[in-house]
């Protein structure tokens, strides 16, 4: 998943998604660029029914999830309405659209059963 | 360092105000505030409003008000904190009174949010989530405490039952307050246990449902500050102190929590203002928690440290959180019922525990014999956090 860049501590091992100027945990400033790697875990979601305005479905399920090499992130769940999604289960994830603008693709992580 | 009374108090009913601008409902809580201290001027006005530059295309809202309530010359500040902004906006006051710079302060909170439609105001509120990792996605506050409830469930063994009777308990009180945005009864029938509740109480962002979620407000609430040692020379009120404040903040991004159910802010900042205040929870008499969402009443109740984790839910089951109970939270019917113009909430519960600490609300509402309020005020998905610790001063 080349898309999506993590920080780890070079002092710490500390993960970092999105970036951050010092580590939280040790404030160290250098880090080694890394891409979440392997299959998605999720760690909690949600099915959301009152969309934000720019978006016409008529629900999204959003999760959080932690990849196999430590890089936490969130992003959407591709699954229909009463799918069986849960906490734990193992995601793929895909570089998709998952939002427009004016029509525009916006691109960002969506996690496939 | 000073300390400071809170030695006037306003309030308008909050809900839908389509007559009145955003700048009406702040002056129109702030002549309140002046004229419940009996003052006619002040040095310096603190406003806590998120939403004016996005909603309503307005900035500056604080030379805007001093100018509309005839405050000139008195320095202005606007504070933008998210839905903290009112709790931030009262620090802000405090700390330039106790440091002894300025002996009257004004601080006035307010938010219009009823004159877009619910999608808009949702986005509205979402702009607080990261811009690259979060916002993209659709996500919203009500997602984010979706998220929260589901693990807060799984670990603490909250349940639905639980958060349905704090919509209950906070509807209850919001019908007997005046200035409350809801004022409906409901009944567990209505929403968790009948089969008309699967279409009055939807789910919203799954586990929570439209019941569990505070409305979308307009409002406004304003507090006059000053010394203590000039309290007598100023006013006939019962002065109000400020004991204590605390305020700290956590990662941006509901992802980068180690343990997302802990509300780090929420304890640091609780800590804080309890030392400062040398006061114990269990010394609180009264409590305006940020129940955005239900599960926060809850899992505010137990980060704060009235209740051990996991025992909240249960505390709201026993009835120890409604008036007469141990410890009665949100008898004003909190942000539930109230409603949340997001910029006057963190103001309106400190409103709200001025009057039960000045012993002033009809008997249905007023704790008491009142002497210690604290109240949360919640901002971000708690990534910064606003407490206050009040007492009751002498006259
Ligand atoms: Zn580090």
């Amino acid at each position: 998943m080349k898309e999506i860049t993590a920080y780890k501590c070079k002092k710490c091992g500390r993960i970092h998604y999105p970036k951050h100027e010092r580590c939280l945990n040790c404030q160290h400033r250098e880090f080694e660029l890394v891409h979440p790697e392997g299959k998605a875990k999720l760690l909690t979601y949600t099915q959301i029914f009152n969309l934000p305005w720019g978006f016409d479905e008529r629900f999204l399920y959003i999760g959080v999830v932690e990849f196999e090499n430590g890089v936490k992130a969130m992003g959407q769940i591709a699954a229909p309405d009463g799918a069986d999604v849960h906490t734990g289960m193992l995601l793929a994830a895909e570089w998709r659209p998952v939002r427009y603008v004016s029509g525009e693709p916006v691109y960002g992580l969506k996690f496939v059963l | 360092m000073r300390d400071v009374a809170i030695i006037g108090a306003g309030m308008i009913p909050f809900g839908r105000r389509d007559q009145d601008t955003l700048v009406d409902m702040l002056a129109y809580a702030s002549l309140k505030a002046l004229d419940d201290a009996g003052v006619s001027a002040v040095d310096a006005v603190y406003v806590a409003n998120m939403g004016g530059g996005i909603l309503q295309r307005q900035t500056a809202i604080a030379s805007a008000l001093v100018d509309r309530v005839g405050l000139l010359p008195a320095a202005a500040d606007l504070v933008e904190n998210g839905p903290a902004s009112g709790g931030s906006a009262v620090k802000n006051g405090v700390l330039a009174v106790a440091s002894g710079y300025y002996d009257l302060v004004l601080v006035a909170g307010g938010e219009k949010m009823r004159e877009v439609t619910g999608w808009k105001a949702t986005d509205f509120v979402a702009t607080l989530t990261h811009p690259e990792t979060e916002y993209p996605y659709g996500i919203t506050l009500p997602g984010m405490a979706g998220m929260f409830t589901r693990l807060y469930m799984e670990k603490y063994g909250v349940t639905r039952e639980m958060l349905v009777e704090i919509a209950i308990k906070n509807q209850q009180m919001g019908a007997l307050n005046p200035y409350a945005h809801v004022e409906m009864l409901i009944t567990k029938e209505g929403i968790l246990d009948s089969p008309h509740s699967v279409v009055n109480n939807p789910p919203m962002a799954d586990p929570l449902h439209l019941y569990d979620a505070c409305p979308v407000s307009d409002g406004a609430a304003a507090v006059i500050l000053c010394p203590l040692d000039r309290v007598k020379e100023l006013t006939h009120n019962v002065p109000v102190i400020v004991a204590g404040f605390g305020q700290a903040t956590d990662t941006h991004t509901l992802a980068e929590r180690d343990d997302p159910t802990d509300l780090k802010a929420v304890t640091l900042a609780a800590q804080q203002a309890f030392e400062r205040a040398q006061t114990k929870p269990a010394e609180i008499n009264v409590a305006e928690l940020h129940d955005a969402f239900t599960i926060l009443e809850i899992a505010e109740s137990e980060h704060v440290g009235f209740f051990k984790k996991g025992e909240g839910g249960k505390a709201v089951l026993a009835g120890k959180t409604k008036l007469g109970g141990q410890l009665p939270i949100n008898v004003s019917g909190g942000l539930k019922a109230r409603g949340h113009p997001v910029g006057a909430t963190g103001v309106a519960q400190v409103v709200e525990l001025t009057w039960q600490l000045r012993h002033e609300l009809p008997k249905e509402r007023q704790v008491k014999n009142a002497r210690a309020g604290f109240s949360i005020n919640f901002g971000g998905f708690g990534n910064n956090v606003v407490a206050f610790v009040l007492k009751r001063g002498e006259k």
